[in-house]
């Protein structure tokens, strides 16, 4: 008889009991992969910025425009290697209350700076060509299934064209990839120039510059020196690296995602120290059959041994599912939610850590009765089970 | 034997005495239940907090004009001379000084935050007087009002709670303008105390907003009609604006943290299937644990209905005890907790977590229902297990 089969036995005596515990620990990490997915989400933003890329925004609030000649002057400090400017667009398709991410850029020194933007090379000619083009991520082209050559009206809720209306007609010239699967291509640039001589307001106004340095050692002095040449004008500026700067915006939603992690991760922790105390009440109930096991030989390591197996197996047996459900839970949310949170994606870390919480549930569950069972004295165990 | 009343009460007494013998199992049903009930009423008092910020704030005798298509008060553009026209319109409600029209500036500048020192969003809103009296429930609750003209400016409580900087008497600066701040005005809790106001005309010629707006709101004739108004907009084509009541422009704004407590009713019922398993686990061993004396006390005479409400019974005040320790947690973390966050118009709206009466009723529903459940099925079994199987399996 093998020690599985024993571990077999032991874990499957009472079914309804293996199930509750395993459902109870399968919730616990059918939510922990999830939340941790939804946060790793929010803080992409930041772990994917560039260490040598900074954004220029106006002091007072980065909603707040800045000049365009601001870009040229940028553009010849020392120590600056690639600028391009953006502008917010503000733009929808058809239904105004969907908010799609639109913003008219330079379009040359656009790619330059964001490298993680890939095109096909005569994609990318032709859209730097066609000043009416636009170009689309991917993401955002699988939503509303668009194609390259396709028509398409997008309106703004900010800007009106000259002839009084709010819809501009681009054609899609190039679909965009990211260089990794986090990067978020849920947006599309169009040309800056067509923006500026078809809208009706806003005239030489930009949104925000971003720049590259030579070298991430620079940032820090390229900023300041891009705020004293700014300082006591009409527009001062803000220039922070684009890591400081997306942190900011992710605090902006608030404390209200840090009182939910952390009332959702109070909970998990909750369930395992239940489930848990289960675990290791049904192990201590056994004590008389251990004892019967080291009269028949069973050697103390052994039994140690095969307490701790059927802890351990059955946290990873619960905590793998639950898991792999979170898995299935996220694929399923990508495409519903790909309009506000697009690079929902279960890292390796994020298993590696729920994997660790799961050993630890069942060496801390299955130690204490495990001990108790290898020190056990058979005569004293014989004597409390048969009271 | 007595009547099954006086039965039931005695397992149910006889229950609950010996639980502290079953300290590890009794603490941790307790522990499972107060963690449900918990999590529950924090997203129900988050989302309840945002409800009335939002929804307090809007007004159904108020409404708001906005540029067609602009689905916020910040993407909106109103000229003077659309101003001018809009004074005209019927369906507006008039004073002494003519038709109550507040038009108004809406600009964002940053703010750093008390909690976590880093910068937000707060908005700046410039009006003049017929805007403070447009919005009946404004209180003047330290210093003055600002004076016309001038760089004076008054600052909400909300924002007073959640920013620093801001005290009255103290001066800010958002570029190149320096503020002093002259008073702090409550507005009942809504979403216009997450803001700043300043005189109109000054922030227009600060931020190079020329003569323009951004929105209008006018006091209406009769609340809640805005049918007049429209069509004298439909029919001029010099007024391409959108009009709708200012409570119907602040509930669509709160839709967006309506998902965050959609979110966690479905997590915090997640959960409870979660904790529930536990507690249905910790019951059954519980009762396998007492197989034999539910059945010395059948034995006794004491009927199998008595030892199936003694042990439903007992879930039920396990149950509860946690319930009640969830709320009581619950309160004491979160009942007035401030917190604030980006609302519709990409500003910060400062919120107070909001613990009222019938979230407790709901907490207290819910933690009925998980010892209930979690009671039931051991208890039937109980019940029903032959007296001499049970004494068998004990030995």
């Amino acid at each position: 008889m093998s020690d599985f089969y024993l571990i077999y036995k032991n874990m499957t005596r009472k079914p309804l009991r293996l199930f509750l515990t395993c459902f109870a620990i399968f919730i616990a990490f059918l939510i922990y992969g999830a939340v941790t997915t939804l946060k790793g989400a929010l803080d992409a933003g930041v772990d994917l910025a560039a260490d040598n890329r900074l954004m220029v925004v106006n002091r007072i609030n980065f909603t707040v425009p800045l000049p365009i000649s601001y870009f040229r002057k940028v553009a010849a400090m020392d120590g600056v290697k690639n600028v391009t400017h953006a502008n917010w667009f503000g733009g929808y398709y058809q239904d105004p209350k969907k908010q799609l991410v639109v913003m008219a850029v330079d379009p040359e020194s656009y790619l330059r700076v964001y490298p993680e933007v890939v095109v096909k090379p005569e994609q990318k000619k032709s859209w730097l060509r066609d000043r009416q083009g636009i170009l689309v991520g991917e993401k955002l082209a699988k939503i509303y299934g668009w194609k390259v050559g396709d028509k398409i009206p997008v309106s703004s809720n900010i800007f009106s064209q000259k002839n009084g209306g709010h819809t501009w007609d681009f054609v899609i010239d190039g679909i965009f990839t990211g260089n990794t699967e986090q990067y978020d291509t849920g947006y599309m640039v169009f040309h800056y120039k067509y923006f500026q001589e078809t809208q009706s307001f806003g005239g030489d106004n930009i949104g925000w510059l971003v720049l590259t340095t030579e070298d991430p050692s620079l940032n820090e002095k390229v900023a300041k020196k891009i705020d004293t040449t700014f300082a006591n004008s009409a527009f001062e500026t803000d220039t922070s690296t684009e890591k400081a700067f997306s942190k900011a915006f992710i605090e902006q939603i608030g404390n209200i995602g840090l009182i939910i992690f952390g009332v959702v991760f109070m909970a998990f922790f909750t369930i395992l120290v239940v489930v848990g105390n289960t675990m290791a009440l049904a192990v201590r109930e056994r004590t008389g059959e251990i004892a019967v096991l080291k009269t028949l030989g069973f050697s103390s390591a052994r039994i140690f041994k095969m307490v701790l197996l059927e802890s351990l197996l059955i946290a990873l047996v619960g905590g793998l599912a639950g898991l792999g459900a979170a898995k299935l839970l996220i694929e399923g949310a990508k495409t519903a939610m790909a309009q506000f949170l697009s690079n929902l994606v279960m890292g390796g870390d994020i298993v590696v850590q729920a994997v660790g919480y799961m050993l630890l549930l069942g060496l801390v569950t299955g130690l204490l009765p495990a001990v108790n069972a290898l020190r056990l004295n058979i005569v004293t165990a014989f004597n409390r089970a048969g009271v | 034997m007595g009547s099954l009343f006086s039965q039931i009460a005695t397992v149910t007494v006889m229950n609950v005495r010996s639980l502290p013998r079953r300290l590890w199992m009794s603490l941790a049903m307790v522990l499972a239940s107060a963690v449900v009930v918990a999590i529950l009423l924090a997203f129900l008092a988050m989302a309840k907090g945002f409800e009335t910020t939002m929804n307090s704030a809007g007004s159904d005798g108020v409404a708001m004009l906005m540029r067609e298509g602009a689905a916020a008060e910040l993407n909106s553009v109103v000229t003077r001379d659309q101003v001018s026209l809009v004074e005209d319109l019927p369906g507006i409600a008039s004073d002494a000084k003519g038709p109550i029209v507040s038009p108004e500036l809406y600009v964002i500048v940053d703010g750093t935050k008390k909690s976590t020192g880093t910068d937000a969003n707060i908005p700046l809103r410039g009006l003049d007087a017929a805007g403070m009296a447009l919005r009946g429930n404004v209180q003047l609750t330290r210093g003055r009002s600002f004076r016309p003209g001038t760089n004076e400016l008054i600052v909400g409580e909300g924002v007073l709670r959640e920013f620093d900087g801001f005290d009255v008497g103290s001066e800010v600066r958002f570029g190149k303008n320096t503020w002093k701040v002259v008073g702090a005005f409550s507005t009942g809790g809504n979403v216009f105390e997450s803001e700043l106001w300043a005189d109109a005309k000054v922030i227009q010629s600060h931020y190079n907003r020329g003569s323009s707006f951004q929105t209008i709101r006018v006091r209406l004739q009769q609340p809640g009609n805005v049918e007049p108004l429209q069509k004298a907009i439909a029919a001029d084509p010099r007024l391409n604006l959108d009009v709708q009541t200012e409570k119907a422009y602040f509930a669509g704004q709160g839709k967006q943290l309506q998902y965050m407590a959609i979110f966690g009713r479905v997590i915090s019922f997640i959960m409870a299937l979660g904790a529930l398993a536990g507690a249905l686990n910790t019951m059954y061993t519980s009762v396998a644990d007492r197989a034999k004396e539910i059945a010395t006390l059948r034995a006794l005479g004491f009927s199998n209905l008595s030892a199936f409400c003694g042990t439903i019974a007992e879930a039920l005040v396990l149950a509860i005890t946690g319930g009640l320790l969830g709320s009581i947690a619950a309160y004491l973390f979160f009942d007035g907790l401030n917190a604030s966050t980006l609302g519709g118009s990409f500003t910060q709206v400062v919120f107070r977590f909001e613990m009222s009466p019938e979230l407790f009723v709901q907490g207290a529903v819910l933690a009925l229902v998980i010892g209930f459940a979690s009671g039931f099925f051991p208890a039937w079994r109980a019940a029903r297990l032959p007296v001499i199987v049970a004494f068998r399996n004990g030995a």
